[in-house]
């Protein structure tokens, strides 16, 4: 008996374990060792005959083909440097997606800053400017507004 | 030409129509003009029946070219280039959108419809500056006709007639795109309206306490289309586009992007102004520009100048047509605001640095230099290009790096803006409510740095600031209940917080909108940082394992649609149970191939998988490219979409009596004379 209720035990405790794997039947398959690396550096490139898609993404045949060309470069040992580099060669800066800090790609990393700095400056100076006035005194209505306020009120 | 021959061919009829439409809009543009010159005062009211009469007209332009799709009248050039016979019937409605002919046409209508609102809500609220709001809409409304009728006629005939049409762009074939577009338009188009009253009140020097109140129920509305807008094209990509992203950073979702930021700051501005009475100036200058960056949007769309996702191919007479038409409107408007924009100063004045109106200034801040640096890098590429001829490129890497600090910083605005009070705040009071919301964050930053360890530091950093913002909601939430408890003592405490928030809707409506804003963020971080995904090639029987999910890839079938045919691939997830089928669309003429992602969704995580192209493999076996994705928490996006609109709703039906406030904001006026 006791050996009987230790068996459904470990059988109670494997129960899951067979009915949640259905025959598979199927091989695992596993990702390419190079495809994440080849995904990772698609991703910064951009798809040169696409509407503004990363070579990652397009499904266009260039990008396609694009994808073999970094996986060829990784096969050859290349790092992810040169890889860029190559492709910055035949097709230059445009095909980065993350522009440079170079003469032309500067402006856009600097005037973010820039911006930021003037637009808080001038919030800032709205505030001090405003704190340093004096409040005008509280409003005071005429015979005429008070009118028009008991004849809405009347309206109510 | 439909297939019965008992079709009308009633295009003819709304092209007239279209055509009265643009005349009686340029007329309804100068008839106040016309009303001064002559010294007839009495003219000027045409100008309501005008704006009815144009949108009656154009509604029978539009019934008359949908109902050419209806019975696919192929003479139509835009129903034989954008639907066919075996078009299901929904999309030959949708096709209208399709193009950037119809698109235009759709805009268009938008604008008179609400120019029509305008005018029926105007003539007991404030006939005196109606007309001048009918024309500004008046001249904007004749702008885009004339770029309709004259380079982008819907009405345009097509001969000799082809027995059947193209196909309408097989990935606007979705119902999410169906929406997408006119959402988005209605939030363009309904900065118009505030646009409309900021030159009128220029123009006739209007105190602005009398409309800032009409157009913030405008812009809210506005904002809220665009809101919808946005979230349906980031859905539609991500279920339709079948890359696994919901936001590229597009020049054309940017486009969307500007203004809704702008327009942001702006109804946060606008309470300001209504509160405290300053800002009137700035508050100007945020509708110009939030309306400026609509058409800026429409440029970009329509121009080509940008390549984009969703740029239509369309000739450069267009592009020129509306670049000199929105450098006329940006000249007018900015001249008028740079002449005119301070005929009205501040009546008050900031207490406090620490006060809630200058936490919206920081708000204002933050929210213009965002859309400053979205436009930025929209545009520099295009600029640098014009300039010295080099071809640089600006894409999503730059823009997640810029704006994420940014988005930070908003963040921390939401979680400290509504626990200050206006005017002055109390330091040390203030200190006591901060208390819980910090720890709040802490522990969520800490939490969430220890179990998803290693993990990139913006992740802790985001969900710390969304701890502390929801903290707040919370502090601020109960608070308010509490102190009503403590006079309704017998009510039970659902009853407490359901009252509470619709006693004061207008506050928690906005906060509503603020924790939908939170459940994006959450969304963005969970699907930024802890996406899984695997690009594998499969043989059928093959499985994939990916986070603690396996995948057994079953095979593919193909079958015919009406208008497509498919490929279809089956995965069984061996640990749960479901099914995906992604396919592959081919729609036949020349158009690229679809991939529709299958997803199977559950509240915290969804499995997403994309068919691709087939490896010819050993033995005849043929293998196909799958590539599966587990991303984390998509759902938070969609239901913080549904959540911001929700509390948008809740705000708006927060009603004042327009008679009290009227005879409030007059009696403020006067004063101020």
């Amino acid at each position: 008996m006791r050996r009987f209720l230790f068996l459904m035990g470990i059988l109670a405790l494997l129960a899951p374990a067979f009915g949640a794997t259905p025959s598979t039947g199927g091989r695992v398959v596993h990702e390419d060792a190079l495809t994440r690396k080849e995904l990772s550096i698609a991703r910064t490139l951009r798809c040169t005959v696409c509407q503004n898609e990363s070579v990652a993404d397009s499904k266009a045949g260039i990008a396609r083909d694009m994808r073999v060309l970094i996986r060829q470069q990784l096969r050859a040992g290349k790092s992810r440097k040169q890889i860029v580099a190559y492709f910055v060669s035949r097709y230059g800066d445009y095909i980065l997606l993350k522009p440079r800090f170079d003469t032309v790609g500067a402006v856009v990393w600097i005037l973010p800053l820039f911006l930021l700095a003037v637009l808080a400056l001038s919030g800032w100076f709205v505030i001090r400017r405003h704190s340093r006035a004096t409040e005008p005194p509280p409003p005071l209505l005429t015979e005429e507004d008070l009118a028009r306020v008991r004849a809405a009120r009347q309206q109510d | 030409m439909s297939p019965n021959g008992l079709s009308l061919n009633l295009i003819e009829l709304g092209h007239f129509a279209a055509i009265l439409a643009f005349v009686l809009a340029c007329v309804q543009g100068l008839t106040p003009i016309a009303a001064r010159v002559l010294r007839r005062p009495e003219l000027a009211s045409l100008t309501g029946n005008l704006a009815v009469a144009v949108f009656v007209l154009t509604s029978i332009g539009g019934a008359t070219i949908i109902y050419s799709f209806l019975t696919n009248n192929f003479s139509v050039l835009v129903v034989a280039s954008h639907s066919n016979t075996h078009l299901p019937l929904f999309y030959k409605v949708a096709a209208l959108w399709g193009g950037h002919r119809g698109s235009l046409f759709l805009w268009i209508w938008v604008l008179t419809l609400f120019t029509m609102v305008l005018a029926f809500d105007g003539q007991s609220r404030y006939p005196e500056r109606l007309p001048v709001i009918l024309a500004v809409q008046g001249w904007l409304l004749a702008g885009f006709y004339g770029l309709s009728l004259f380079l982008s006629n819907p009405f345009m005939r097509l001969f000799p007639v082809p027995a059947q049409g193209a196909d309408l762009n097989p990935l606007l074939q979705d119902p999410g795109m169906v929406m997408h577009p006119p959402m988005l338009y209605m939030g363009y188009v309904g900065f118009s309206v505030p646009f409309a009253f900021a030159m009128a009140a220029l123009i006739t020097r209007w105190k602005s306490e009398l409309w800032i109140g009409i157009i913030r129920r405008w812009a809210l509305i506005a904002w809220g289309f665009l809101t919808l807008g946005i979230v349906l094209g980031a859905w539609w990509s991500y279920y339709v586009l079948g890359w696994g992203g919901y936001w590229a950073w597009d020049p054309v979702e940017n486009a969307s992007f500007m203004p809704w930021l702008v327009g942001t700051a702006l109804i946060h501005s606008i309470t300001v102004q209504e509160r405290r009475r300053m800002l009137h100036t700035w508050n100007i200058f945020l509708v110009i520009t939030t309306f400026s960056l609509s058409l800026l949007g429409t440029f970009l769309v329509r121009s080509g100048v940008l390549s984009s996702v969703h740029a239509f191919t369309v000739d450069p007479g267009q592009g020129s047509y509306i670049l000199i038409f929105m450098t006329v409107v940006l000249t007018v408007s900015f001249g008028i605001f740079l002449v005119r924009g301070r005929y009205q100063e501040a009546e008050e004045t900031v207490t406090s640095p620490l006060s809630r109106e200058s936490l919206f200034v920081w708000n204002n801040v933050v929210f213009t230099a965002a859309a400053g640096c979205v436009l930025l890098g929209t545009l520099y590429p295009l600029a640098i290009n014009a300039l010295n001829g080099s071809r640089i490129t600006v894409g999503p890497p730059y823009f997640d790096l810029v704006m994420m600090p940014i988005f930070f910083i908003m963040l921390l605005l939401m979680a400290v803006g509504p626990l200050v009070p206006w005017r002055k705040a109390n330091l040390i009071r203030l200190r006591a409510r901060v208390v819980i919301p910090v720890i709040m964050g802490l522990v969520a930053g800490v939490l969430m740095a220890v179990l998803a360890w290693p993990v990139y530091w913006t992740g802790p950093v985001a969900i710390g600031l969304v701890g502390f913002v929801f903290g707040t909601l919370v502090v601020d939430l109960a608070r308010a209940v509490l102190q009503r408890r403590l006079q309704h003592a017998s009510e039970n405490v659902a009853a407490s917080v359901w009252r509470t928030v619709m006693g004061n809707r207008r506050h928690y409506g906005g906060m509503i909108v603020h924790f939908g804003i939170l459940m994006i963020a959450v969304g963005v971080v969970g699907t930024g940082l802890f996406r899984l995904e695997k690009s594998v090639v499969m043989a059928p029987g093959d499985v994939v394992k990916i986070g603690n999910e396996r995948l057994r890839f079953d095979g593919v079938r193909t079958f015919k649609k009406a208008n497509y045919v498919a490929l279809q691939g089956r995965l069984t997830s061996l640990d749960h149970g479901f099914v995906l089928r992604p396919e592959r669309r081919d729609y036949g003429r020349q158009q690229m191939p679809t991939t529709n992602a299958s997803v199977n969704s559950d509240p915290l995580r969804d499995v997403y998988a994309v068919i691709g192209g087939a490896v010819p493999g050993k033995n005849g076996v043929v293998r196909y490219v799958v590539q599966v994705y587990i991303n984390p928490l998509v759902e938070f996006l969609w239901l913080g979409g549904l959540t911001m609109i929700f509390g948008l709703g809740v705000t708006l039906s927060h009603r004042v009596r327009h008679g009290a406030r009227a005879v409030a904001a007059e009696a403020v006026s006067a004063y101020a004379k």
